[in-house]
Formats: C-alpha cells, sequence, structure tokens
C-alpha cells in the first residue's frame, strides 16, 4: 500500500508531461479567445451608416436570415487580405454580409470599396470602437455568423484564408 | 561598482517606470482624484485583450486606451465596480480578469496547488517513516 502511494507523484508528472505535450501538439492558438457572446443575441446598436444618407438601426438590418458581420478597416492589412473571400460570401453563396467599418476615415472606406468591390449589404460605422467592445472584439478583422434568430453562432477572429472559408460554410450551412 | 552600470541601472529604472506612466494619458484622467483612483484599481486588475500578459492600466494597446475611457465614462455616471466587472465580463468572458473568479469551472485551478501540497506532505512523511524503519 505504501509503496503505491510513493508511485501517486510520478504517475501525476508523467501525466503533467502528457497533456503538456498534447496541448503542444494539437492545432490550437491559445492567444484565440472564444466569444463570450456565442448562443447570445447580438448586441443592439445605432450608428451612422457609411454608403446610406440613414441611421444604422441593427434590429432593422438584421432580418430573419443568416448573416456574416464583418469589422474592417482600411488601415487593416489583413482585411484586404479576406475581402475576396467576405465577396465570396455575398457573390457566390449569397449570404448577406454586414460590415462594421471600425475607427476608420469614412472617405477612404468608401473608395476601399470602389476599388475592391463592396460585398455588404450595408455598413455601420463605428468610429469610437465602442460597437466593437459590445461585440466582445480585440483584433480586427474579426467575423461572426449570426443565425436567423439573432444568435451569435460563431466568431473567428484574423483575417479568413482558404481553410477557414471552408470552415465557415460549413457552420453556416449547420446553422441554416 | 564600476560607475557605468550604475549610471545604466538608474537609467533602466527611470525607463522601466516611464514606460508604465505613458500608457495612461493625460486627457484620460479624471479631475476627481477618488473616481481616479477607482479607475486605476479597476484598470489594474482587467486584461489587455491585445497583449494578454498586461492589464490595460500598463498597455498600450489603442483597445486598452479605450477600455480605460469606458471604465472612467462608467465610473462618472455612478455605476459601482460590480457592475463594470460585470460588463467587461459579459463582453469578453472571464479572460479579461487577471485574478480568475472562484467558480465550479475554476475548482481545480484555485484547489490543485493546496491539494498537490498536501499530497506532498503525506508523501514525504511515509518516506521519512519507510526511512527511519532502515536506521
Amino acid at each position: 500500500m505504501k509503496k503505491q502511494v510513493l508511485k501517486i507523484p510520478f504517475i501525476l508528472f508523467i501525466l503533467t508531461l502528457i497533456i503538456f505535450f498534447y496541448l503542444l501538439v494539437i492545432d490550437r492558438n491559445p492567444s484565440k479567445i472564444p466569444s463570450a457572446l456565442l448562443n447570445n443575441s447580438i448586441p443592439k446598436f445605432e450608428t451612422d451608416s457609411l454608403l446610406k444618407n440613414k441611421k444604422f438601426y441593427s434590429p432593422e438590418e438584421f432580418g430573419n436570415e443568416i448573416i456574416i458581420v464583418n469589422f474592417f478597416a482600411t488601415w487593416c492589412k489583413p482585411c484586404r487580405d479576406e475581402h475576396a473571400y467576405i465577396k465570396k460570401f455575398s457573390s457566390e453563396k449569397k449570404i448577406k454580409v454586414i460590415g462594421i467599418n471600425y475607427k476608420d476615415n469614412p472617405e477612404k472606406a468608401r473608395d476601399w470599396l470602389k476599388k475592391l468591390g463592396n460585398p455588404y449589404s450595408s455598413i455601420a460605422i463605428d468610429k469610437k470602437g465602442k460597437i466593437a467592445i459590445d461585440w466582445g472584439v480585440y483584433g480586427i478583422p474579426e467575423t461572426f455568423i449570426v443565425n436567423s434568430n439573432g444568435i451569435i453562432k460563431y466568431r473567428h477572429v484574423g483575417a479568413i484564408t482558404k481553410s477557414i472559408y471552408k470552415k465557415l460554410n460549413l457552420i453556416i450551412i449547420e446553422n441554416n | 561598482m564600476d560607475k557605468k552600470i550604475i549610471i545604466t541601472l538608474i537609467i533602466s529604472l527611470v525607463l522601466i517606470n516611464f514606460d508604465k506612466v505613458r500608457a495612461l494619458q493625460p486627457d484620460e484622467i479624471l479631475k476627481n482624484q477618488q473616481q481616479e483612483q477607482r479607475a486605476r484599481e479597476i484598470s489594474k486588475i482587467i486584461r489587455c485583450m491585445v497583449c494578454q500578459n498586461q492589464s490595460i492600466d500598463d498597455s498600450n494597446a489603442p483597445l486598452a486606451r479605450d477600455l480605460r475611457i469606458l471604465i472612467r465614462e462608467k465610473i462618472k455616471q455612478g455605476e459601482k465596480n460590480k457592475e463594470i466587472y460585470k460588463f467587461l465580463t459579459d463582453r469578453y468572458g472571464d479572460f479579461i480578469l487577471l485574478k480568475p473568479p472562484l467558480k465550479l469551472s475554476t475548482l481545480v485551478l484555485w484547489f490543485s496547488p493546496f491539494l498537490f501540497f498536501i499530497l506532498g506532505i503525506f508523501v514525504l512523511l511515509n518516506h521519512n517513516k519507510k526511512s527511519k524503519k532502515f536506521i
């Protein structure tokens, strides 16, 4: 019995090592934090619209369909990198994409969209970053998938790549 | 000690403190000293979500500044500390708190050091008894 007790620290040490190496090997980024808003309703907000001459009032803009919400800015290089995939969502997959222009110059943003193409059905201006805080955003670009009931089902931090695009499509199919 | 080393040490210490002071911009500071004190205390235990190993009080990240301003606005509006923490954790989760709260999900985190300590003493005592037998 006593001999077995002495084995406990050794077993715990081995277990710790296994857990450590497992976390090291699996594909994960510990700096990416899951959204606290997952499975919660989208935050309500009212702000200026980037492309329309009227206020952007979120309950009016978010209808009864699955929606992608994308936080972007012209000064953000990864936003430019992922723009082709955002366009694919709206043109190929026919999914409504709402943009939130984060701490940007509206003039520059309009020019940027003219040049690269506009995949957004409407764009809200987040001049001071307060809307982003309400959405728990900490590093743009960030992309959210909102289901037809206005519930946040997924959040991706960082640029959308080919593999992320595929993953997001699967999540959209699951929630459609 | 060599004069150069002493000067280098003094400059390094000054620079370290300078960096800490620099994060909080003069335009953010509240006129009411008590409210400012409260804001600093809260900011010191709120994690900067960008840097992740710094508090928003120490961080120069734009988001940290936004959160410092937001906390000060909420204090001015008369919100209590608990309400401010709730506002932040509702949006960023418990991760935004540098000190994780005691919850069912954090029990292991809080109590495993004590468990390991007790286990260590238990093993040590057993080992000592065994050694004495041989003496």
